[in-house]
């Protein structure tokens, strides 16, 4: 029962990383510079 | 329907603090040109149908650069409803000569003279209402840094937008020019509006290419260029040029009063030293060095020994009272895991997979918000200003002018905007020079893999965190040096222009939100893409093809990830650190350089812990020789960058063939210098030589031929 838990929760977690990486792309961010766009002197949705 | 208003200005003036402090944004405001080198949209607080657009700083309507080109475009292409020309009070001739061509644009103008407390506290006076009446636009006296008179601008600058009056042009040229501009406007035509038609006839009587192109039938005026430059024995730009400035002096004869006219300021003092010909290099070595030294090796690690050995490791002593103990992460969620019964291999994959992986990342985080504190400090006082000015001398001397160096300042955050700061080089192949160079300078990301190897295999030696930033420098230098003795980038090195920002004391709370914003940013990527990448090496390294199908393996050399690790280590063998976990460390590198660290957290067990807490040191010091791990460190700092900075790479190469010359060039540099480096270093402690030694002097040979060739001039 607990693998089975602690699975789910991770699936959850990985599943919810997943799609705001997926919704920063499509915001035009990228998923890999940290979304660090207040430092960065530009937009990433060329 | 919004309105829209536009802020233009020169760089440095303010306008992007202003736009922060007009819309409640948080963008970068730094004080060298070049920080926004793309046009920004927010609304204006309290008023949601009105858009603020943040334009890139320009110094005039006839572009150079990329990022000036953006200006210009939104500008004449867009037509915003107002226009809000953000000066600085303190340079207040040079800022004029941009208003003079924003109001010949048929666009409603109004003036905010920024940095009035800057002014006031030298004792200089502006009068407004002269200035206003001369200009024949409202003029407002804001400071945009303090907030006062921001909201009065942005309103009235509303109140213009909504009139839809366009500013008239008041400003006059000599007689002869002037007439030869009547006479270009009325050839023109009706194909432009009324408003906009002055500002037509000065750009084609200074040829330029760009507006013609935006015109549907380009005018004669051949007759008219020949006789005005006949006339005044000058070309048509520079006799503009002229007859601008004629007029700006005339204006501030009358509007402006210094009172401190030919006084050295405290800024000019403190210059003498800080930007002297002589001490500039060692102060600024001497400044990096204290820099690198204190983030990474004396207080930094403090705060990461406890992070790493409290936090996310066994625990620790609450204000070091004995009697309070605080269990670390991987504790807590063991006991957690125990309970609930869960399954001894997803244990594996939390404790020994995610936590170790993103805990190795995190217990660096401490050393980073020192090094980001420092680095924002350094920026906002004006030193690093003063840098890249420093650095244009001996820039120039290797081919390289000091504008390279911008987004190299840029790129010790991260370097993603460093690459896009090269927009701000005009000249094509200093750009591409710049594009290819920039990364080579440590990024807050490297920051981890500095730490590691400097208190794992240095154990903390003081030379180790500087001698990786001047390494990052070195190789910048050689490179320019290098690459301009090439065809591809032989050519005059691009005249370097900046203002140096008066220094002054920044506010303890700006350095701290700057550090703040990036350390966040960075504990960010380190719960998303970091924790994705543990994921996939946890499985890899823990499972594997035993009698022939896939499943859990008892050892690690049998996994997936060892046989790709062991299938690429072969190419860094040369290198000192030919095993599969070293080559997959680096390889993971390329998602995001942090990856390097948590794959080391998982491969040698981080989660682990011994009773002292450094388990993932020892193994790793067991694993490399100094030399190894040196030239580890220098093959990451150089090798090509993450994906994302690769992808700025692409996007600003505009070019696959260029891209893969940029990527090839940095992980070739960093190839050939991380051998020698073993190589040499290893004949000097062991005093073994060796085909790897020779090959490594063959290679220094061949880059002291490439440094010291004579130049010649690309025909």
């Amino acid at each position: 029962m607990g693998t089975a838990i602690t699975g789910i929760v991770i699936l959850i977690i990985i599943a919810l990383i997943i799609s705001s990486m997926v919704k920063s792309k499509r915001n035009g961010k990228s998923i890999q510079c940290g979304n660090d766009c207040k430092h960065c002197g530009g937009h990433c949705n060329h | 329907m919004s309105i829209r208003i536009a802020l233009a200005g020169n760089p440095n003036s303010g306008k992007t603090t202003l736009f922060n402090a007009l819309t409640g944004s948080n963008q970068f405001v730094g004080n060298w040109p070049g920080v926004t080198v793309e046009k920004k949209e927010g609304r204006l607080k309290n008023h949601k149908d009105v858009v603020i657009m943040d334009l890139p700083g320009i110094y005039s309507l006839s572009p150079y650069t990329l990022e000036e080109v953006v200006t210009r475009n939104y500008l004449m292409n867009e037509r915003p409803d107002a226009i809000l020309n953000i000066v600085d009070g303190t340079n207040i001739e040079r800022n004029l000569y941009l208003s003079t061509q924003l109001m010949e644009l048929g666009i409603p103008v109004i003036m905010a003279i920024n940095m009035m407390d800057a002014v006031e506290k030298n004792g200089d006076r502006i009068h407004l209402d002269k200035l206003s009446k001369k200009l024949g636009c409202e003029v407002v006296p804001i400071s945009a840094l303090k907030g006062t008179g921001i909201i009065q601008a942005a309103e009235k600058a509303i109140k213009l937008a909504e009139e839809k009056k366009a500013t008239p042009a008041v400003h006059s040229f000599s007689p002869q020019v002037d007439s030869v501009l009547n006479r270009i406007e009325v050839k023109i035509g009706s194909q432009i509006p009324d408003e906009q038609k002055r500002f037509f006839a000065i750009k084609l009587l200074e040829r330029d290419e760009k507006i013609e192109a935006q015109m549907k039938q380009v005018p004669d005026i051949s007759a008219e260029i020949e006789l005005i430059e006949a006339e005044m024995e000058d070309d048509t730009e520079s006799i503009i040029t002229n007859d601008r400035y004629l007029y700006i002096s005339s204006i501030i004869k009358e509007c402006y009063t210094k009172k401190s006219r030919g006084k050295l300021s405290n800024s000019d003092r403190i210059d003498q030293v800080i930007t002297n010909r002589w001490l500039a290099l060692p102060i600024f070595m001497a400044i990096m060095f204290i820099v690198y030294y204190v983030s990474v090796t004396s207080v930094g690690t403090i705060a990461t020994d406890w992070a790493n050995d409290g936090v996310f490791g066994d625990g620790w002593h609450l204000f070091g009272i004995e009697a309070i103990w605080i269990p670390g992460i991987p504790v807590l969620i063991e006991n957690v895991l125990n309970a609930i019964g869960c399954a001894a291999w997803l244990q594996g994959l939390i404790l020994d997979g995610m936590v170790a992986g993103v805990g190795a990342v995190l217990g660096f985080v401490p050393q980073m918000l020192i090094l980001f504190a420092f680095l924002a400090f350094l920026e906002a006082c004006g030193y690093m200003a003063r840098v890249a000015f420093i650095m244009d001398r001996i820039f120039r001397k290797f081919g390289l002018s000091g504008k390279s160096f911008i987004p190299m300042l840029i790129g010790s955050g991260c370097g993603v905007p460093g690459i896009m700061a090269s927009r701000t080089i005009e000249n094509d192949r200093d750009r591409k020079m710049t594009i290819m160079t920039t990364t080579f300078i440590p990024c807050g990301a490297k920051l981890p893999i500095i730490a590691l190897i400097a208190g794992a295999i240095f154990h903390g030696a003081w030379w180790v965190a500087p001698s990786a930033y001047f390494v990052g420098i070195s190789a910048i230098i050689c490179s320019g040096i290098i690459l301009k003795k090439t065809k591809m980038f032989a050519g005059d090195t691009a005249p370097f222009v900046m203002e140096l920002p008066s220094y002054h004391m920044p506010t303890l709370r700006n350095i701290l939100a700057s550090m703040w914003e990036r350390g966040l940013s960075f504990i960010k990527k380190a719960g998303t893409i970091i924790l994705l990448s543990t994921i996939f090496v946890w499985f890899t390294e823990n499972f594997g093809f035993t009698n022939g199908s896939i499943g859990m393996v008892e050892d690690m050399n049998d996994s997936i990830l060892a046989v790709i690790g062991s299938m690429l280590a072969f190419l860094f063998a040369p290198l000192g650190w030919g095993d599969w976990k070293s080559a997959v460390a680096a390889i993971t590198g390329l998602i995001a350089k942090e990856n390097v660290v948590g794959t080391f957290g998982i491969l040698f067990g981080f989660g682990e812990v011994t009773e002292n807490g450094s388990q993932i040191w020892g193994s790793l010091a067991g694993n490399m020789t100094a030399a190894a791990a040196y030239s580890f460190l220098v093959f990451n700092l150089l090798c090509a960058p993450c994906f994302a900075a690769m992808g700025a790479i692409k996007r600003e190469m505009n070019n696959v063939k260029w891209f893969w010359i940029a990527i090839g060039y940095q992980t070739g540099l960093a190839y050939v210098v991380s051998l020698c480096i073993y190589q040499i270093v290893t004949l000097i402690t062991t005093g073994n030589f060796g085909i790897g030694a020779l090959v490594a002097f063959v290679l220094v040979a061949g880059l002291c031929y490439l440094i010291f060739r004579p130049y010649k001039q690309n025909q």
